[in-house]
């Protein structure tokens, strides 16, 4: 009870807080001080707290259980382990929305912190910036979505959490995926502060740059954790599949790996000022949407746990209102082009980043239509549509083909002009013993065998070419360790999704089924019984063609509250396979589903994305 | 030397085309047509991932009629006529869904282009 008043009242002084902050620091830029006065630092801070102060609350309402708190009593259940009741405090549409205000506070903080070099006028407009974005989030927090609301009578007992959102994997992706979407409003702040104040300039690109990569890493971080988590936990063995929701948050990612390229010729070079902008621009508008997207419930999909069509229409004019001024300043202060525009060349890198880019937005294109696309129609002529996994992969794979060839030879370039005889010919022989092998590899596998052999040939070459640089020159290790990453999660994909077999079959105890010369023994049955569940673990044991067994434990699990039947896979990893085993239960108590499934490579996407990844975060330490 | 080694993966290539247009049975193209399928019970689900009997007497439906001979166009053309395009993942490609198809490939088009006149006129 009384935590949820300090929430509240301590969310109304962020708030306050804020508004002071756009007026002080306007008050401030007109001033023409040398050196940021010390109040903005205090406020930021004391605005930083009161959120955290604010967080905190919801999460002792959680741990206690304080069911007067409506959030609390919609989401959590007495009988739920503490680490499930903490997580839960983000499970949800309030809690998270109070998430992305903290991680919004935070960065301002730490930005206006670490930026100390750069000029103080552009600095405070970025504060004005994202004063404008926390002040939107807080005006949404409080007026549609307050955590904070309070039931009377306090009702005895909650609704529980969703059960498959009680998951270790669930309870840091979020967090991690929001400091990736929001630490694109810092990139939108600085970009939109740095054009009024003319400040686009390789001093900039350099200084902006740490703060694209650490939103990049932590995006890909978030993405990976949810497609890990929706392959052990949705059950059916699949890792992405297409899903609305999964789009959106691929797709501030695209855009912001162009950024991230594009931001080094800005640097190297001072070109490519305006895309730079319209790329940041963009960016912070793909999070906002996907947040409005998958919060406002318009999207059909596995992942839409919470939601309010109502909510939706405030993110979408939030989201219109800052698209609006953001167009506006850019065709006001959008520079004009006095000094002659430098010269790109064919072969040179910046034309390469600009290849690059031209692929970027080619598969940002393709994942926004079909991501949006059926909902116009639905609106527009009221026809449902799907689109699904087929329609993603003939638009982007023949596309990546080409794009994997490009990335191997662009990074070996140099800047402003190189040369075509610099391309030996022994790496064309290169490259086609590459596809040559895969042919090989995949021959027996694959209905479409020419496809798959090129697709595959380039991201082996890419995988070798990576490899030589990483042994030859050693000064560009972070590019080179993302660039091998990426390589490395084609192959693992296209392997995996090639050399990949279930079987389907029902079973009691005691059956065996022999499939591809395994044996599929169902040896029994053991119930459980846990404080939130009663769960029922069967035993398996595999035995190979070599007689060596393995035994996998799936699992069904009845949860109290909410009840809900959930099926917990078991899966075995090594390095050239996951065995992948789930059960459900069928009608009678006696007969189960069984699938059974040999994922080849898995691991491997896992290792390759987290390659990636690294790659950004050495780009960040890098010369700091 | 180069030339002959070229002409020799040719070759190969085209050899072994010949066997695998042959190698294709019935169980790939019954998943093949699952996996473009939405269960349509499920939510985000598709007919071959899902257990659900919706799912699976489809998968027997397909069975049954890639046994008595049906093409995969056949069925996915049945299957829209009972329950609506929205059963199928691959949107088609046709008049109302030109956008959808088209908008992806004009940008990039159009992306070229731009890079074109970055790079030549200047």
């Amino acid at each position: 009870m009384i935590s949820s008043y300090i929430g509240y009242y301590s969310l109304i002084l962020g708030f306050i807080l804020s508004i002071i902050l756009l007026i002080y620091s306007i008050f401030c830029f007109k001033k023409n001080n040398k050196k940021i006065n010390q109040n903005i630092f205090s406020i930021l801070f004391l605005q930083f707290f009161t959120v955290v102060l604010s967080f905190i609350s919801l999460i002792y309402s959680f741990i206690v259980s304080d069911f007067t708190n409506e959030t609390v009593y919609n989401n959590s259940h007495t009988t739920k382990p503490l680490f499930y009741k903490i997580t839960g405090t983000w499970g949800n549409h309030e809690g998270s929305l109070l998430l992305w205000l903290l991680v919004l506070t935070l960065f301002i903080f730490l930005f206006i912190i670490f930026s100390k070099k750069q000029p103080t006028k552009y600095r405070l407009l970025s504060v004005f910036f994202q004063q404008i974005i926390i002040c939107g989030f807080f005006l949404f927090l409080l007026s549609t979505s307050n955590p904070f609301n309070l039931l009377f009578p306090a009702p005895k007992e909650g609704l529980g959490l969703n059960p498959i959102l009680q998951d270790p994997a669930l309870a840091i992706h979020p967090p991690i995926l929001y400091l990736g979407y929001v630490g694109s409003s810092i990139i939108f702040s600085a970009s939109l502060a740095s054009l009024i104040q003319n400040n686009i300039n390789s001093k900039w690109a350099k200084h902006i740059k740490k703060w694209i990569q650490t939103a990049w890493f932590f995006l890909t971080i978030g993405i990976l954790l949810g497609s890990i988590w929706a392959y052990y936990e949705l059950g059916w063995g699949g890792f992405w599949f297409w899903d609305p929701v999964e789009n959106v948050s691929l797709m501030p990612w695209l855009c912001l790996t162009a950024l991230l390229h594009t931001i080094i010729v800005l640097e190297k070079r001072q070109l490519l000022k305006s895309w730079t902008l319209i790329l940041s621009i963009a960016t912070f508008t793909l999070s906002m949407s996907g947040t409005f997207l998958v919060r406002s419930g318009i999207l059909n999909s596995v992942h839409t746990f919470a939601n309010d069509p109502a909510r939706g229409v405030f993110i979408l004019l939030f989201l219109f209102f800052l698209i609006i001024l953001s167009l506006i300043l850019f065709f006001i202060y959008q520079e004009k082009e006095a000094t002659p525009q430098k010269k790109f060349f064919l072969v040179s890198k910046e034309t390469s980043i600009l290849v690059n880019n031209w692929f970027m937005m080619y598969f940002l294109s393709v994942v926004l239509i079909g991501t949006t696309y059926p909902i116009f129609l639905e609106v527009m002529v009221d026809e449902k549509i799907s689109i699904g996994p087929p329609f993603f992969n003939k638009l982007l794979i023949p596309f990546l083909t080409f794009f994997l060839i490009f990335m191997s030879l662009g990074p070996k370039l140099n800047w402003i002009k190189d040369n075509y005889k610099n391309i030996k010919y022994s790496r064309i022989g290169l490259f086609l013993i590459c596809i040559l092998i895969s042919f090989y590899l995949i021959k027996n596998t694959s209905t479409e065998i020419l496809f798959t052999s090129i697709l595959g040939g380039a991201a082996l070459y890419l995988l070798l070419t990576t490899i030589r640089e990483f042994l030859v020159n050693k000064h560009n290790i972070s590019q080179t360790i993302s660039h091998f990453g990426f390589s490395l999660f084609v192959l693992s994909i296209l392997l995996n999704s090639l050399f990949s077999s279930e079987i389907s079959a029902n079973m009691k105890i005691g059956q065996e089924v022999i499939y591809k010369k395994e044996q599929i023994k169902f040896l029994s049955l053991e119930t459980h019984k846990k404080e939130n569940y009663k769960s029922v673990i069967a035993n398996f044991e595999i035995i190979d063609k070599k007689k060596n067994s393995i035994y996998l434990y799936p699992e069904i699990r009845i949860y109290n509250q909410p009840n809900i039947l959930t099926s917990e896979a078991d899966i075995k990893s090594t390095i050239f396979f996951d065995k992948f085993l789930v059960i459900n239960l069928l009608k009678g108590e006696e007969i189960f589903n069984v699938r059974y499934q040999t994922k080849q490579f898995m691991i491997w996407i896992w290792i390759s994305t987290c390659l990636i990844s690294i790659g950004g975060i050495l780009g960040i330490f890098k010369r700091l | 030397m180069r030339i002959i080694k070229i002409i020799l993966l040719i070759f190969f290539l085209i050899l072994s085309f010949q066997k695998l247009l042959i190698a294709n049975d019935n169980s790939m193209i019954i998943d093949k047509i699952s996996k473009n399928l939405r269960c349509l019970i499920c939510q985000g689900q598709s007919v071959y991932d899902s257990q659900s009997d919706f799912a699976l007497s489809m998968k027997l439906l397909i069975k049954n009629k890639i046994e008595n001979g049906e093409s995969e166009d056949q069925i996915y053309d049945y299957l829209k006529n009972q329950y609506g395009e929205w059963i199928v993942y691959d949107p088609e490609f046709d008049k109302k869904n030109l956008i959808l198809w088209a908008f992806p490939l004009l940008l990039f088009i159009f992306g070229g282009i731009l890079i074109y006149k970055k790079v030549f006129i200047n």
